[in-house]
Order: C-alpha cells, then sequence, then structure tokens
C-alpha cells in the first residue's frame, strides 16, 4: 500500500534531467523557458534536477557528438528504471544539417529507445510540454508495468 | 514604496499570466511562423529543386514504374530531420510546399513525422520511327501547300486596288 501510495506520488512529479549532447543552444533555451511562469512546467510537476540518479524523465538534445556520445551512455546507464527519453528538436532524431560530419555519431535510437520525441528546430515551448506530459503518461504505465 | 504596493494590490485581481496550454486547446502561432510542411502533390512537377535546396536533406524520393511509361513518383518529407528554414517552398516553381503553422510536432513513432504525397507522371507521347516522322512531315507540307495555292487563287479572284497598289509602288 505504501508502494502504490508512493508510485502515485511519484507520478505526479516525474523530475527531468537535461543534456546537451552537442546542441547548438536553441533546444536548451526552449527548455528553460518551459519552467518560465508563463509556460510553468513546474504545475504539472516537472522539475529540472542536477543528477541523473534522481531523474525520471531525460531530455536528450543536440546530435550525438563524438565528445558527449561515451559521456550520454554513462549519464544514462546510471537513470534508475523506470525511466522516459524525450529527444528535443530534429537532431537528435536525424542529425538535422549536421548529418553526415564526421564528428557526429548520431541519432539518439542508436544508444537508447526514445519514448517521445519533439519535432523542430527549435520547438516551440507549448510543443515542448505537450512532450512532457506525454512522457509522463508514458512513465506512470511503465511503472504499472514494472509492479506487476 | 507606494508602486509597488499597487502592483502588489493589482496583481491580486489580475489572471494568471501561465498559460494553460496542456488543459485547453494549444495557442495560434505567430503570423509567418514555419511549422510542419504541407506539400500537395497535384502540383508538384518532379523538378528536386526543393531536394536540391534542402540543408538537412530531409526529403527522400522514390519513382516507380509503372505500366506504359508512366511513373508512380512518392515526395517524403521527414520533419524529424527538417531546418524549418523554408527553403524548400521559397524555391519550389509550383507552390506544391507550403510551411503550415501547425507546431505541435510530438510523437513517439517514426511515422508522426512524415509528411508525404504521390502523383502520378503520364508517359510521354510515344516515339516515332523516320517513316513516320517522313510521312508526318509530307502531309504537313501538303497541308501547306494547298493553303497557299487556296490563297493565290482568292487573290487572284479579287482585283487588286489600284489606289493601294499606287501607294506601295
Amino acid at each position: 500500500m505504501i508502494q502504490k501510495l508512493i508510485d502515485k506520488s511519484m507520478s505526479k512529479s516525474p523530475w527531468i534531467f537535461h543534456i546537451n549532447a552537442g546542441s547548438c543552444n536553441g533546444c536548451d533555451i526552449e527548455l528553460v523557458s518551459v519552467l518560465t511562469p508563463r509556460y510553468d512546467a513546474e504545475r504539472l510537476g516537472f522539475r529540472l534536477t542536477g543528477t541523473p540518479r534522481q531523474a525520471d524523465i531525460v531530455v536528450v538534445s543536440g546530435p550525438i557528438t563524438l565528445q558527449t556520445r561515451d559521456r550520454l551512455v554513462r549519464t544514462l546507464a546510471q537513470v534508475p528504471e523506470p525511466f522516459c527519453v524525450v529527444s528535443l528538436g530534429s537532431c537528435p532524431r536525424s542529425g538535422n544539417v549536421f548529418k553526415g560530419s564526421y564528428a557526429i555519431d548520431g541519432p539518439l535510437e542508436k544508444y537508447v529507445h526514445v519514448d517521445v520525441s519533439v519535432g523542430g528546430c527549435t520547438p516551440k515551448p507549448e510543443a515542448v510540454v505537450a512532450a512532457l506530459a506525454k512522457a509522463a503518461e508514458i512513465l506512470a504505465e511503465k511503472r504499472k508495468e514494472m509492479r506487476k | 514604496m507606494f508602486p509597488y504596493l499597487k502592483r502588489a494590490l493589482s496583481n491580486l485581481f489580475r489572471p494568471a499570466v501561465t498559460e494553460k496550454f496542456p488543459a485547453g486547446e494549444p495557442p495560434k502561432a505567430a503570423e509567418g511562423y514555419r511549422g510542419r510542411i504541407s506539400y500537395d502533390p497535384t502540383l508538384c512537377v518532379n523538378c528536386g529543386m526543393c531536394m536540391r535546396v534542402c540543408a538537412p536533406q530531409c526529403m527522400t524520393r522514390t519513382i516507380k514504374p509503372l505500366e506504359g511509361g508512366a511513373q508512380e513518383i512518392t515526395l517524403t518529407f521527414d520533419q524529424s530531420s527538417c531546418t524549418f528554414c523554408r527553403l524548400c517552398a521559397d524555391f519550389c516553381a509550383r507552390k506544391a510546399i507550403t510551411l503550415t503553422d501547425d507546431y505541435m510536432i510530438v510523437g513517439t513513432q517514426p511515422e508522426d513525422f512524415i509528411v508525404s504525397g504521390t502523383f502520378i507522371k503520364k508517359a510521354p507521347p510515344p516515339k516515332l520511327t523516320p517513316e513516320q516522322l517522313a510521312e508526318l512531315k509530307a502531309k504537313a507540307e501538303a497541308a501547306k501547300a494547298a493553303k497557299a495555292a487556296a490563297e493565290a487563287a482568292k487573290a487572284a479572284e479579287e482585283p487588286a486596288d489600284p489606289a493601294c497598289s499606287a501607294d506601295n509602288g
């Protein structure tokens, strides 16, 4: 019963960890603006956390550069199950304009299963909020599956 | 002190600035916003200019040959690869590509990011053999000669205007 209570509380407050895998900073700024009073994702329980060990949702932006690849994999390995991966913008999904570059080793799908993707270059904050809300839903389902 | 107090009091009765978005409808994008691509295959002439100017190479074109030399051409736009620079729409001579103000490009499957359209390119007219070409040429020349003869006969029937010929001469 206590576990149920904990699960319910956790589904109301999914914490976000943001990984910048070589992003141009456009998507990162949009993600930060999602937490400002105008879009206020914190009213839905989302909160930026400083460590992957406390994260429920991992937001990845940027095409995966060679420099960030190992760090990305290492960070993702530290996130406790269950967790959701959200890819922000076009870059993590395809490489965008950096496609074919020698410094890129994408897409993100190669390293981890991406649950929700947001398109756009950069996506609008509303789209980011919608994606995070969807990720929270998927996360609740994943947690339910895990408890079975 | 007083202006702050005034502000604080007025804020008490003002609605929140936060957008109520996930609860209600998403707000409209600004005018001229570059969102999801819309592609009208009925206008497309398959010139391939959009693919040429696209920096992230988000378009793929598949050409499937049909019977009788016709082709089924499918142009696919991968919205998870697009930079939304609108170069494709600017370079599209037939205005088959436009960028809508739909910014809600959120999905869990790769299919959620695909915009595509298919059209059928008709087969070109059949190529003629040299004999057929010569026959057509002879026919055309005969028609031309007949027309010239008819005109000459008409001119001979009508008496020439003396004033007109004087002017010209």
